[in-house]
């Protein structure tokens, strides 16, 4: 089309006077008459008025125009309205451009008008340089598929979802929780009527369940989110309730059973509910849910991974032989470790956190002491399984490792050996640790466990070879034979007679040796051997210990607890020194030569090394030097033929723990070179494992990793109070300096149950399985996976509500400081028949009913400080509702609500507040400044201001309810981006108008409904639900939608197959290779990111051409501008 | 008689989702701003091709605006990086070509940012007020 054919009609808005009050239009018009083209340019008082469009369609009939400007408002919401304008006078709808003179220019320009309108025809004659460059476009259509996806299942997306049901689309409700009904279900009364909630909502929660055109996906999260209008793909993960819902029928047995106890959202925190929970009895559907979250630290960071949170459960339940046998699913040393571990597991204790971790080792141990001291069951042997126990297995070395190998085989069905060369079983447990920690009879009775279950130990008995046990028919060993040695310090005068080594040592002692140490007892090293060594020899009448250690205290392996008591007991520490020579005379110790160290940069251990400063070389006095530097393996410990590695140490696989020779395995101290006891049992368990596997003839690493999923959030009581572990009961110290007694008493039962309460729950479920045995039906399987569902759809309807303000974030008012302080949405919990006090209004701190009662508005709403400054809508509705409750049940209570004004909009909700008055609640106008408890009686001073008579109050009350705000949910920024619908001010999803469009988002077939849209009330959120449905329908019920044919087009003779475009679309629309290679339209979005990648230019927009944007730049950039 | 000033010529381009939504809400409160930018409305900041704001330059714009969805939230789902790392390219090319890099400015906004359009148009007029005019205008490049 040549440049004479173009005849362009420019038609500026005066909109009122909210364009011509700042622009001056009609010079804008005769500016555009005289632009070359343009055949036509006028000003109109309301261009889309029916008048204007009538003047528009004559003037494209009467002048022939061929292009079309209007210059009014935004596009983005008239751009339709002026393009089927356009298409009625019979001109394609794309040869029209807009211009928006109103909110980028008369709006905000309104003190420069002669700016203002400069600006105003320059953007006309930009307009004017684009559009004659625009060409005619078909608009496409698409098939839409009639099916209906509802996310969210509170009121408004319940209302949504029946309309669209009952029209008969097929409907998905996508619910996160494990019910529907949303806030509402939780609610008590709803005003002004104070109708029952849960009865008016219950019969239509029903309904939705047995809808037949609803599909039901409660417990169920939006993944993501692909495709376009009418034909969206959605992945929903339907998460497990590790119950299946087809057998559970809702008895709640499994409830009954579990032993773990949580704050219950549903109750506002008023209540706990347990990890195996139905929300409330009205709950659809009628389903019970497991709540779980992962696996728990504790049980994460334990080398052997005992499951500690169920444990621990179960021994708050007073369940202690339950909890016992959850411990002995692991090992049998309950007690051994219970005195002895390092207890890794405390270390990651989420409690740990806050004040102080659970003292997880010391409950273990009081369930085996309580064992021990009530009615002991004897342990049953186990039934060995036929084909197993024909493959007989040998352990060499009967210490933790072997040991724990050995109950995990037996227990498997396997007939176990365990070869011991020393007198008795039990390795360093019972050879390296002083009686004082460890008693004899607990490990020996721990030890027994394993022998009554039917593993043999034959003691007294060193394996040379392997074939030796070949030979008498063992199908798989295992290795586990310790470090038994202590590592020299390889420093002069070592050799002389009173030098010990801690191993060798504490052997000596342990084994019922007559040991001399003299009167001063110096012990190098700060590990526990050296701790034990110490007290040892302290114990043995040595006068004066005093234990030198390289680093500084912090950096001391040994156990903390252990080191405290080493000093209680009067040993002395010379920290950051080293012996450099033990001097002798005569073989006899004169006294131990030592240098001052200073800490420098951390080592590969993460510890600061250790440096010697020169010249502060110092003496201890001392007859007797115990060397606790370490272990070693000794090469007797190797059996032959099995391959040590540069150490010395015993060469396995990491993972399968395999020596060098097939179906030999090595674990313990051996291969570590000296590690835990706990550490050691994990790799026996490890070894248990390959060797089941080794003798079933299954491939040993495959599928062997368990995967212990951590907890991704742990959800934390914000308002936790604060709460220390308990201290070890001890021995006397006269008594520890003479015998070895048992230095930590253990815990009382008491103590002990307190300190389980102390756990946090992490997990939420435990895994202790109770359940799984109440469940008569057999419907729960804790293997159940989450499953994940696709969804085809041609809408979406977002209805996920709103999020109660949490006034702990800010302390406000003292809330979850003073104990009677709640919020309006815990009251309403008291006031509901279903709620923790059965509907009786008692305050939380001593469970009376208050006399007196304050109600503060706005509590985080109109509140410029949190950027929160909009009026929640129903907070002073909910209050006079809460205040007539309150006084219909307790005529003689007393009810303040402080309030900045009490806003009841429309109808029915004045009477409330009349009402509400009439039974004489009073309203004081003014937010209260503060709110003070009075200690003793845990009642309220509050502070206030009443604003009409300028009046210092000070109330004094038992209950003050805070009328929170309502806030976006916290989702909400992740959901927007998946569906790609924007959010608004104050974090909400954006409707597409604030007044024509509210239900409509920005995204073509995307609707939103209730709360999520800001702050609304019952109606107006089903309402809006109803309106949503509605506009889903009108567009899935012609089956067909057009969408914009704006698109990218390739020419193929530029492309020289870079592939650039194919990287950067996010929709993967470019295919082909050569001249094959195309856009899928279909699939193309329309942003023309490839289109400015091209580095041949081969790409263009429709719609959006470089030669269609350039020209309007030019115009642009060419502006008069400059000086004015 | 008042001192007469130098009034810039800006563009803007704009995505149609967030910054155009985001100069829509600044009318629609009336945050009154310089009338100096002049909005170009594409689809997505990705459209953007640097040849445009080469271009804009070369007929005398005396600064160009790149403006789109914030990081992570493009309605294109990863438009808006392209449009960072052009960006960043643009920014050296400008030195080459003789300009003050502070000519190109990167404003992200979302539609419901109104205030930090505003704002943003703002300084950048006060900006390339300081700056002077465009020199390639001065220089008679423009044809």
């Amino acid at each position: 089309m040549s440049s004479s054919d173009i005849r362009i009609g420019v038609f500026v808005c005066n909109c009122g006077l909210n364009i011509a009050g700042t622009v001056d239009c009609e010079s804008v018009a005769k500016y555009a008459s005289k632009l070359p083209d343009v055949v036509h340019a006028v000003d109109l008082l309301f261009a889309c008025s029916d008048d204007g469009q009538d003047n528009i369609k004559r003037a494209i009939r009467e002048k022939e125009l061929n292009r079309v400007i209007v210059a009014s408002c935004t596009p983005r919401t008239h751009e339709p309205v002026f393009r089927a304008c356009v298409e009625e006078a019979g001109l394609n709808r794309y040869l029209y451009d807009q211009v928006n003179l109103r909110e980028h220019c008369s709006w905000v320009h309104m003190d420069e008008k002669d700016l203002a309108t400069m600006k105003a025809e320059e953007l006309v004659a930009m307009a004017v340089e684009r559009v004659r460059y625009l060409e005619p476009l078909e608009r496409q259509s698409v098939d839409v598929i009639k099916s209906a996806a509802v996310i969210g299942g509170g009121v408004a997306g319940i209302s949504a979802a029946l309309d669209l049901a009952n029209a008969g689309f097929e409907t998905h409700l996508i619910e996160s929780r494990p019910t529907i009904g949303g806030q509402m279900a939780l609610l008590d009364k709803v005003f002004p009527q104070n109708d029952c909630a849960i009865c008016i909502l219950g019969p239509i929660m029903s309904k939705v369940g047995q809808h037949p055109n609803i599909n039901l996906l409660t417990y169920s999260e939006l993944d993501s989110v692909d495709g376009y209008v009418g034909n969206f793909r959605l992945t929903v993960r339907k998460k497990s309730r590790y119950i299946d819902t087809e057998k559970c029928n809702g008895c709640g047995d499994c409830e009954k059973a579990c032993p773990v106890n949580v704050t219950n959202q549903y109750e506002f925190g008023m209540a706990t509910r347990k990890a195996a929970y139905r929300p409330f009895p009205q709950a659809v559907p009628n389903k019970y849910t497991i709540d779980k979250r992962g696996i728990s630290p504790c049980r994460i960071a334990c080398p052997a991974h005992v499951n500690v949170q169920a444990f621990v459960a179960l021994l708050k339940e007073e369940q202690f032989e339950e909890a016992l046998q959850i411990y002995r699913k692991n090992s049998p040393f309950a007690g051994t470790l219970g005195r002895v571990c390092t207890n890794p597991c405390q270390t990651e204790c989420e409690r740990g956190k806050y004040d102080e971790p659970v003292s997880i080792k010391a409950l273990h141990r009081f369930l085996a002491d309580f064992e021990r001291t009530h009615n002991k069951k004897p342990i049953l042997p186990i039934e060995p399984d036929k084909k197993k126990a024909k493959k007989p297995i040998a352990i060499v070395g009967a210490g933790p490792a072997g040991l724990a190998c050995a109950y995990d085989l037996v227990r498997d069905g396997y007939s176990v050996t365990v070869f011991e060369s020393r007198k008795e079983a039990g390795g360093l447990l019972r050879w390296g640790i002083p009686e004082y920690r460890l008693p004899r009879d607990v490990l020996r009775d721990e030890i027994d466990i394993i022998q009554q279950l039917g593993v043999t130990i034959q003691t007294g008995v060193r394996v040379e070879s392997l074939e030796e046990l070949k030979s008498q028919g063992y199908k798989a060993i295992f290795v586990a034979t310790g470090a038994p040695s202590s590592r020299l310090m390889k420093i002069d005068g070592e050799n002389a007679k009173d030098v010990h080594h801690a191993l060798e040592f504490l052997d000596r002692v342990n084994s019922g040796k007559k040991v001399n140490v003299g009167n001063r007892v110096v012990v190098v090293g700060g590990g526990n051997a050296a701790i034990d060594a110490a007290r040892t020899a302290q114990r043995l009448g040595a006068k004066r210990v005093t234990i030198v250690y390289r680093r500084s205290r912090e950096e001391m392996p040994a156990i903390p607890s252990e080191v405290d008591e080493a000093g209680h007991e009067g040993i002395k520490f010379e920290f950051l020194a080293t012996p450099v020579k033990i001097a002798t005379s005569g073989n006899v110790i004169s006294e131990i030569k030592c240098i001052r160290m200073r800490l420098g940069s951390p080592d590969e251990s993460g510890r600061r090394k250790p440096i010697p400063i020169p010249g502060s070389e110092f003496k201890i006095g001392g007859d007797t030097a115990i060397i606790a530097v370490g272990q070693e393996v000794t090469p007797d410990s190797l059996v032959s033929g099995l391959e040590p590695t540069m150490y010395g140490t015993l060469e396995v696989d990491p993972v399968t723990l395999q020596t060098n020779v097939k179906g030999v395995f090595g674990g313990g101290d051996v291969v570590s070179g000296g590690a835990t006891a706990i550490e050691a049992i994990a790799t026996g368990k490890e070894a248990a494992k390959s060797i089941d596997r080794y003798l079933r003839g299954v491939d040993l690493t495959e599928g062997r990793d368990e995967i212990l999923i951590p907890i991704e959030d742990i959800e934390v009581d914000n308002a936790l109070k604060m709460r220390y572990a308990p201290a070890m009961p001890t021995l006397s110290l006269p008594k520890r300096k003479t015998t070895f007694g048992e230095v930590e008493l253990g815990l009382r039962e008491a103590v002990a149950l307190e300190e389980a309460g102390r756990c946090l729950n992490c997990a939420v479920c435990c895994e202790c399985e109770k359940c799984v045995d109440a469940c008569t039906l057999d419907a729960i399987d804790h293997s159940l996976q989450d499953e994940i569902i696709e969804l085809n759809v041609g809408t979406i309807i977002v209805a996920t509500g709103f999020k109660v303000h949490d006034p702990v974030e800010t302390r406000e008012f003292g809330y979850k400081t003073f104990d009677n302080v709640i919020t309006n949405a815990q009251l309403e919990r008291l006031t509901n028949a279903a709620g923790p006090t059965q509907g009786k209004i008692k305050r939380p701190s001593d469970h009376t009913t208050p006399k007196r009662v304050a109600f503060v508005q706005c509590v985080g709403s109109r509140d410029r400080r949190v950027d929160q400054d909009y009026c929640c809508y129903i907070g002073c509705e909910n209050s006079l509702k809460q205040a007539i409750q309150i006084k219909e049940k307790y005529p003689q209570t007393e009810v303040t609500i402080y309030a900045m004004d009490i806003r009841t909009h429309g109808l029915g909700y004045e009477g409330l507040y009349r009402r509400a008055r009439e039974k004489g609640v009073i309203v004081v106008k003014g937010r209260p400044s503060e709110i003070e408890e009075i200690p003793s009686t845990k009642s309220l001073v509050v502070l206030a201001e009443d604003l009409y008579t300028g009046e210092r109050l000070e109330t004094t009350t038992d209950l003050v309810v805070l009328a929170t705000a309502l806030l976006p949910n916290d989702d909400i920024p992740e959901l927007a981006r998946k569906l790609k619908v924007s959010t608004g001010e104050y974090g909400y999803l954006m409707e597409a108008h604030p007044k024509l469009r509210p239900v409509d988002s920005f995204q073509d077939g995307v609707f939103l409904a209730g709360a999520v849209l800001g702050p609304m009330d019952i109606p107006k959120a089903v309402a809006y639900g109803k309106g949503a449905a509605a506009g889903a329908q009108a567009l899935m019920a012609p089956g067909k939608f057009f969408v914009e044919p704006i698109y990218a087009e390739i020419d193929t003779s530029l492309c020289m197959d870079c592939d650039l475009c194919v990287d950067v679309c996010p929709y993967g629309a470019p295919t082909g290779r050569g001249t094959e290679r195309r856009v899928m339209f279909e699939l193309c979005q329309g942003c023309g990111t490839c289109a400015a990648s091209c580095p041949k230019n081969a790409i263009n927009m429709r719609h959006y051409r470089t030669e269609q944007i350039l020209p309007q730049i030019m115009a642009a950039a060419r502006a008069k501008g400059g000086i004015v | 008689m008042p001192r007469k000033r130098f009034e810039p010529t800006i563009l803007a381009f704009t995505c149609n989702w967030c910054s155009y939504g985001g100069a829509d809400l600044a009318g629609i409160s009336r945050i009154q701003h310089p009338p100096n930018a002049k909005v170009i409305r594409l689809m997505c900041s990705g459209r953007i091709d640097p040849i445009m704001v080469i271009e804009a330059f070369k007929d005398g714009a005396d600064g160009v605006m790149v403006t789109g969805c914030h990081p992570g939230d493009c309605h294109y789902a990863t438009g808006n990086y392209r449009t960072q790392v052009r960006f960043d390219a643009l920014k050296i090319a400008l030195k080459s070509m003789g300009l003050h890099p502070d000519r190109l400015k990167l404003l992200w906004a979302s539609a419901s940012e109104g205030q930090q359009w505003a704002d943003g148009i703002t300084t950048m007029t006060e900006t390339i007020r300081l700056l002077g005019p465009n020199p390639l205008k001065e220089g008679g490049v423009q044809k």
